[in-house]
């Protein structure tokens, strides 16, 4: 709220009340846990196959995405992460910037940030997966 | 943004009024008392109070009544029942929100600091201005909501597990001590209903003869009102009636996704 809400006249059950229930949040918060449970295996393998890189060169790097199913994996890791990201960082948002216009701008801003940042990522990761298929 | 820092007219002064203890007391405990007068134009201070604690009850509140009758009548601040029943010395002492009544002095180390509820306006020392919490709790309507007509000649029956389910939740005394801990709260308390509030819902929810559960739930269902808990639990830390609103937070969620999925 930009103004304060105890401004003005109107009680107090209806300011509390102000423009009703979104009827909304559940599939946030569903989609939430569900990408964070989706992340358990798919962010250990990521890790897992970092650690086990022989080394973290061009060459060993592109060798570990051009196999079909790494690069399924890291891609899929990619998009999921993302958008866990998406989620988590939208209610931080949502807690702490108050006023009208900068909460629109900041939330539109992630938005498009984490769209750009997954694309860019999966994109990537595909082109080093298809690239070598095709060739 | 959420303000992480008091506004420059609510910063508290430390220079405060100093009330040395009689000649002669052999078992003194400091005070520091938060006090604000919204009649000065000054900004809120700290005030030291030394108390002969032989003199005095063990309580917290005993010693804020021993302030108020034998050495400042100006503090304010609000009790009742002093048996922890009625929820209206709900302050924060020594750093926690809890009940003066049924807060010990003896179980506090050093200096007793005794602050107003958390992130609420402030009337006039302790007391705080719970106007929007009452109406908060107003708002998830706290009484039975029904179609079918009572039984004629006897009350609306429960079994008795039904009954167990809101024999606690039902027990909240409103003091506002949970509310006032919870950060969530802090930084949205105009959207977001607060554990006590959602434990007055919950209360309604889970009760065997109300008939507006999902009306109730639809009321609830909102990134504010109810999604702004993100399971700090301060509330159920606070209570001072060892209740549990984060779990009733939990399953109130959970029943948000059982009807959908």
């Amino acid at each position: 709220m930009d103004e304060s809400p105890r401004v003005g006249m109107r009680s107090p059950l209806g300011r509390v009340t102000g423009l009703g229930s979104a009827k909304d949040g559940t599939g946030h918060w569903w989609a939430q846990r569900l990408s964070a449970l989706a992340l358990v295996p798919l962010a250990s393998w990521l890790l897992i196959s970092i650690l086990t890189l022989p080394n973290l060169g061009y060459a060993a790097v592109h060798d570990w995405l051009s196999r079909p199913l790494e690069g399924f994996l890291a891609a899929l890791c990619t998009g999921t992460l993302t958008y866990h990201s998406y989620l988590g960082t939208t209610v931080v948002v949502e807690d702490y910037v108050h006023g009208r216009a900068a909460k629109l701008l900041s939330l539109i801003g992630l938005k498009f940030m984490h769209v750009l940042v997954g694309g860019a990522g999966i994109f990537a990761i595909l082109r080093l997966t298809m690239g070598t298929l095709v060739s | 943004m959420a303000e992480f820092s008091l506004p420059a007219n609510s910063k508290v002064r430390k220079d405060g009024r100093v009330f040395k203890a009689p000649d002669g007391a052999t078992h003194v405990r400091v005070f520091k008392i938060y006090r604000f007068d919204p009649d000065s134009a000054e900004n809120p201070r700290l005030d030291t109070y030394e108390i002969d604690m032989d003199q005095c009850g063990p309580m917290v509140l005993d010693a804020l009544i021993k302030i108020k009758n034998e050495i400042d009548p100006t503090l304010t601040f609000r009790r009742s029942c002093r048996e922890g029943i009625c929820g209206s010395c709900a302050m924060n002492i020594d750093g926690r929100n809890g009940l003066a009544c049924i807060s010990a002095c003896a179980d506090i180390k050093g200096e007793v600091r005794i602050y107003p509820l958390p992130h609420m306006p402030v009337i006039k020392d302790l007391v705080a201005d719970l106007t929007d919490f009452y109406a908060q709790y107003a708002s998830i309507k706290p009484w039975l909501q029904t179609r079918t007509p009572a039984p004629p000649d006897s009350e609306r029956l429960q079994s008795k597990s039904e009954q167990e389910k809101l024999d606690r939740p039902s027990a909240c005394i409103l003091c506002a001590c949970c509310s006032t801990s919870c950060p969530s709260y802090w930084w949205n308390s105009d959207r977001y209903l607060g554990p006590a509030a959602l434990l007055a819902a919950y209360r309604w929810i889970v009760d065997s003869r109300d008939e507006a559960t999902g009306e109730r739930l639809d009321q609830l269902e909102d990134p504010f009102r109810l999604y702004r808990c993100h399971t700090i639990m301060n509330c159920t830390e606070a209570c001072p009636k060892d209740l549990n609103p984060a779990r009733a937070i939990g399953e109130l969620k959970q029943m948000m996704a059982h009807r959908r999925y």
